[in-house]
């Protein structure tokens, strides 16, 4: 047996020698191109034909098991099956490592970058008064609220003497307030809107008049000659203080989170009596007027931002809208959106709303 | 007005901490906006309200604290009494309209100084600047009763005496700050025997001044028109402390007491004896009654705070608010300091202000209706949204534009009168230079910022906006008309999102597109667009848009004199459409047509026509016929260029055949469609180009 024990032993020697370049192949794959790998698959391939084929020396070393002895012969076949799983274990192992080496080269060559941007339209933006409106409007809709507009150029009447605006009123001059050479007035506040929609409606009504309204002030960081306003106005039986107050807390709830708080302050406006400016709670620094260990930019560091103007509708407002004052009571507010948003944006320079440059209304969304 | 915080404390020690004290008057309705801290005292910054000029004054606002802090430990400065004379030649009031009241107190042999430190330090403290004894106390006493006053030297009064009267036109006075100020006879002026030596309550006069020569003075305390004193103010544009307080109205029943505490310290301060007072009066104050029947109810009415009488009557006392009872009814008296309170509501706010806003409660109004839009904004909102998913950014200009724009557009039919006159609505004057005209259309807005954003380097832009636009009406009130439009403005290449690279340039059918989305977007249609002439459009790339027959718009490119204007140098592409009447339109009614059962057979025929032939024609040419199985005409390209000649193109369009009863066999379509082309030969000079 000693003989064929030799042949056998040659044959996996000459193996061994041969099946070097391709364990080469595992220790420097690195160097190795696409095309190298296929090319040493299919030299692998022929290899391993000639190797492990029927006309293999291995094969051929069955031929041999007749000329052992009668008790080694099953060793002996043992030596040449372990031989022959041996090689194949050695190509198999080559061959998956070739295998997935060529799978991933082809996966690397066809690797998308992910990161390029997305294949769509440039889409545009609503401008940021569009957007705040229609955020107020919605949440007015959903508590019963009408939204109305009406005319921008009005008579001295609706703009003035119905408000409870007397002739000589400051607020008459026309230095504050454009006028037609008609002698119409350009809407100074959209409480225009209030009255007509009180004649046309009477009372109870609940309203929301979101509109453009003029004033004749020189165009700089903080005014510009036309702006907007939104103007609420709810008269009804029984309406008090406290049903403004609810209303004004709740939709800036709505609008800036749940914990928003609010307060009214005593103040003057000839169509209301009593008459109240509010303010909420600051939204960036919740109201302790501190942020990020700064004052606080939107409320200068009060906690407080100060929005607009409210109270309960004037007697004489009510009366001029053919709306009884010992009836009925109502209240209104209004507060301007330029204002608004150039608090929620931090935008110091409220000019650039009507200036239409993209790169200003591209950021708003 | 700045207030000192000791100052406060001398008239009404209430032992509040400046903090606490701010927080009250805030409160009340006295916002305090900064409080300076000083080496010895805190100075309130308090922004008023213009109906409250009583707070213009220490005094005015511890009325206020006493009635808001609840302490009744009031220390009202108790000036020397001093005694009148009967003379009352000294003064004449000849405009009593002007000047309700008006006192004069004469001090002799003072001697002119500079004041002692605590009188500067104060009126320093408060940004008042010392000038010498007398004057910084009329100033003082001003800060301190809220009344301003003038001291004259009476010996630059000619025959000594003061006449209040009307100027008359022409007549000049050289003011304190050395101004010279023509005087007209809309103006009040306190003069002597000859000239104006003051423009009362706003500024006396230069050459009439104490100076350190003056030994005697002549002390004016009066009350005058307020509105007389805003309009002079305002004429002059001169504004003062003094016009300030006067043109929002100041106590006239505080005159003696302020022209007696003035006097004490003149005296006190710059020697002199006390001589002559005159008290010219013709306008007595008449107090204004409120009537009540129950106030705490009105109180709970309008404010839902409960309120009792008894502290009703607490927070009205402390404001010098007295009642008495009138045949079961309270009878309120409004002070002489408080013009603002005229009627029960106004009452109702003194005691809401003092008990404070902060204990009314937060309530919903109870639900009544339900809550709507305004007719078209869902329509609208839609619109809007359309536009801005294809690209459009949305724009919003003012409304007042250049004049200049006058006749260079062709605006929106309908819109304007011409029988008026002045068709445009115009300002009377303008803030913008330039804008005094009300635009009648929205595109001179969209063409400035498309020039806006070139000069920033962009150059690939789509702007829409919706506004009203106006013009001159016959209306019964004469209000000009005012109508809603949309309008859009393209220019440079269609660009994908962060891509620096266009897709392609923006042509003509972008802008027709996007009119088209823009009007499905609000469910109208189908529109008719015809080839048109326009004013601010290129000639054979214009357009006018139809629904129903009504032209409700334009689209097309800039004409090159308007471009040229701006300096354009791409082409840029504009629309606006009538929104107002395309939103009043019947929106397009939508009725399920049953599916096809058979296959349609389809013929792609290229058609050479001349240029002058539409796709229009074409369609309305086959449609005129009616052929049978021919069931839609659909556009697939045009080719001009190479192979057509120079007044022709190629159209192609689809044929589509289809019979709702069968398969259609290839040779009867045929038959058809032979017909058809022959036909369009006839009709369009059509011939196929293949």
């Amino acid at each position: 047996m000693i003989e064929q024990i030799a042949k056998l032993e040659k044959i996996r020697e000459a193996f061994n020698q041969e099946f070097e370049r391709f364990l080469d192949f595992d220790a420097n794959r690195t160097f190795f191109s696409l095309t190298d790998a296929e090319l040493l698959k299919k030299e692998l391939s022929d290899f391993r034909i000639k190797k492990t084929g029927k006309k293999s020396e291995i094969a051929g070393l069955n031929r041999f098991i007749g000329q052992v002895e009668q008790e080694h012969r099953a060793e002996f076949g043992k030596m040449i099956q372990s031989l022959s799983s041996d090689v194949l274990h050695a190509i198999d192992s080559v061959e998956k490592k070739l295998d997935e080496f060529i799978l991933n080269s082809k996966i690397e060559r066809e690797r998308l970058d992910v990161t390029l941007p997305g294949r769509r339209p440039r889409v545009g933006h609503l401008h940021p008064i569009t957007l705040l409106r229609q955020k107020i409007e919605d949440i007015f809709v959903s508590l019963g609220y009408a939204i109305e507009d009406d005319r921008e150029i009005e008579t001295d009447y609706y703009n003035f003497d119905a408000l409870n605006i007397p002739e000589g009123h400051p607020a008459r001059e026309s230095q504050d307030t454009f006028y037609t050479t008609d002698g119409f007035a350009l809407r100074s506040q959209t409480s225009t809107v209030q009255i007509r929609a009180m004649e046309r409606r009477g009372a109870p009504l609940r309203i929301i008049a979101p509109g453009r309204v003029f004033r004749r002030d020189t165009p700089d960081m903080t005014h510009t000659p036309m702006f907007h306003q939104i103007e609420g106005l709810c008269v009804d039986k029984g309406i008090t203080m406290a049903h403004l107050k609810g209303t004004v807390h709740e939709w800036l709830r709505r609008l800036f989170g749940k914990d928003t708080e609010i307060r009214l302050r005593p103040s003057y406006f000839p169509f209301t009596e009593p008459s109240a400016e509010f303010d909420f709670s600051c939204f960036k620094c919740g109201g302790t007027g501190i942020f990020e260990n700064d004052r606080c930019r939107p409320c200068k560091g009060s906690g407080w931002i100060e929005l607009g103007g409210s109270g309960m509708v004037h007697p004489n407002v009510l009366r001029a809208c053919n709306v009884d004052p010992t009836v009925y009571s109502g209240f209104a507010f209004g507060f301007g959106l330029e204002r608004m948003c150039s608090l929620m944006y931090s935008l110091d320079d409220i000019r650039l709303m009507f200036e239409n440059d993209v790169r200003f209304l591209d950021q708003f969304r | 007005m700045l207030i000192s915080y000791n100052w406060l404390q001398e008239l009404e020690n209430n032992g509040l901490s400046p903090a606490e004290l701010a927080e009250k008057l805030t409160s009340a309705g006295l916002t305090v906006e900064g409080i300076d801290e000083r080496t010895d005292d805190f100075i309130f910054d308090i922004d008023l309200t213009s109906n409250r000029p009583d707070c213009l004054s220490h005094l005015g606002v511890s009325r206020e604290v006493r009635a808001a802090a609840a302490s009744d430990l009031i220390v009202e400065p108790h000036p020397q009494e001093f005694r009148e004379s009967a003379n009352s030649s000294l003064v004449k009031i000849e405009a009593a309209d002007l000047c309700h009241r008006f006192t004069s107190r004469i001090i002799k042999n003072v001697k002119i100084g500079p004041s002692p430190d605590w009188l500067k330090n104060r009126l320093e403290s408060l940004g008042e600047r010392s000038i010498n004894n007398v004057a910084d106390i009329t100033n003082y006493v001003m800060l301190e009763l809220g009344q301003p006053m003038h001291a004259f030297d009476l010996s630059k009064l000619a025959q000594n005496r003061i006449v209040v009267r009307r100027a008359k036109t022409g007549e000049t006075i050289k003011t304190l700050d050395e101004v010279e100020r023509k005087l007209d006879d809309s103006m009040l002026a306190i003069c002597d025997a000859e000239k104006p030596v003051a423009v009362a309550g706003i500024m006396g006069g230069f050459d009439s001044s104490i100076s350190e020569a003056t030994t005697d003075v002549l002390l004016e305390v009066a009350y005058f028109d307020r509105a007389s004193i805003r309009a002079t103010s305002r004429t002059l544009n001169l504004a003062t402390e003094a016009s300030y307080r006067f043109e929002r109205g100041v106590d006239i029943e505080n005159l003696k007491r302020a022209s007696d505490r003035a006097t004490g310290l003149i005296i006190e301060l710059a020697g002199g004896d006390a001589a002559e007072f005159v008290d010219v009066y013709p306008r007595r104050f008449e107090a204004k009654l409120i009537r009540s029947n129950d106030l705490s109810s009105s109180v709970k009415r309008l404010t839902g705070l409960d309120v009792s009488d008894k502290e009703i009557e607490r927070i009205l006392t402390a404001l010098g608010i007295e009642s008495r009872s009138d045949e079961g009814e309270r009878v309120y008296i409004a002070p002489s300091w408080r013009h603002d309170i005229e009627i029960e509501e106004d009452l109702v706010e003194e005691v809401a202000r003092i008990v404070g806003y902060d204990k009314i409660e937060d309530r919903i109004p109870p639900a009544t209706s339900s809550g709507s839009y305004q007719p078209w904004e869902l329509r609208k909102k839609s619109l809007r949204q359309t536009l801005a998913n294809h690209g459009f950014d949305e724009a919003i200009s003012y409304s007042f534009i250049d004049t200049k724009h006058d006749e260079v557009f062709d605006l929106i039919p309908g819109l304007v009168d011409d029988s008026i006159t002045d068709k445009f609505i115009s300002l009377r004057d303008s803030i913008i230079e330039g804008s005094t005209r009300m635009r009648p259309t929205l595109l001179p807005g969209l063409v400035d910022a498309v020039r806006v954003n070139f000069n920033q380097q962009n150059r690939d832009l789509k702007l829409f906006e919706i506004g009203k636009v106006f013009a001159a009406s016959r209306s019964e009130t004469g209000l000009p008309t005012e109508r809603e439009l949309l309008a859009i403005a393209m220019t440079g290449s269609e660009m994908l999102a962060e891509k620096a690279f266009a897709v392609r340039p923006l042509d003509f059918y972008d802008l027709k597109g996007a009119v088209e989305i823009a009007l499905d977007a609000i469910n109208i249609g189908p529109l008719e667009f015809q080839a048109a002439d326009c004013k601010h459009l290129e000639k054979g790339k214009s357009a006018s848009v139809a629904l129903d027959g009504r032209v409700v718009g334009y689209l097309g490119f800039l004409n090159s004199e308007i471009a040229a204007r701006y300096k354009f140098k791409q082409p840029v592409m504009v629309a606006e459409l009538d929104l107002q009447t395309l939103l009043e339109a019947s929106e397009t009614q939508v009725f399920y047509q049953p599916l096809p059962k058979f296959p349609a057979i389809v013929r792609d025929v290229s058609l050479l026509i001349n240029r002058k032939v539409s796709f229009f024609d074409i369609k309305t040419a086959i449609r005129s016929k009616n052929f049978e199985l021919l069931k839609k005409i659909e556009y697939v390209d045009v080719y001009e260029g190479k192979g057509v000649a120079d007044d022709e193109r190629s159209l192609t369009v689809r044929l589509i055949y289809r019979s709702s009863e069968r398969t259609l066999l290839e040779e009867e379509v045929e038959t058809v469609h032979q017909k058809v082309l022959t036909h369009l030969g006839e009709t369009c000079n059509a011939r196929l180009r293949f």
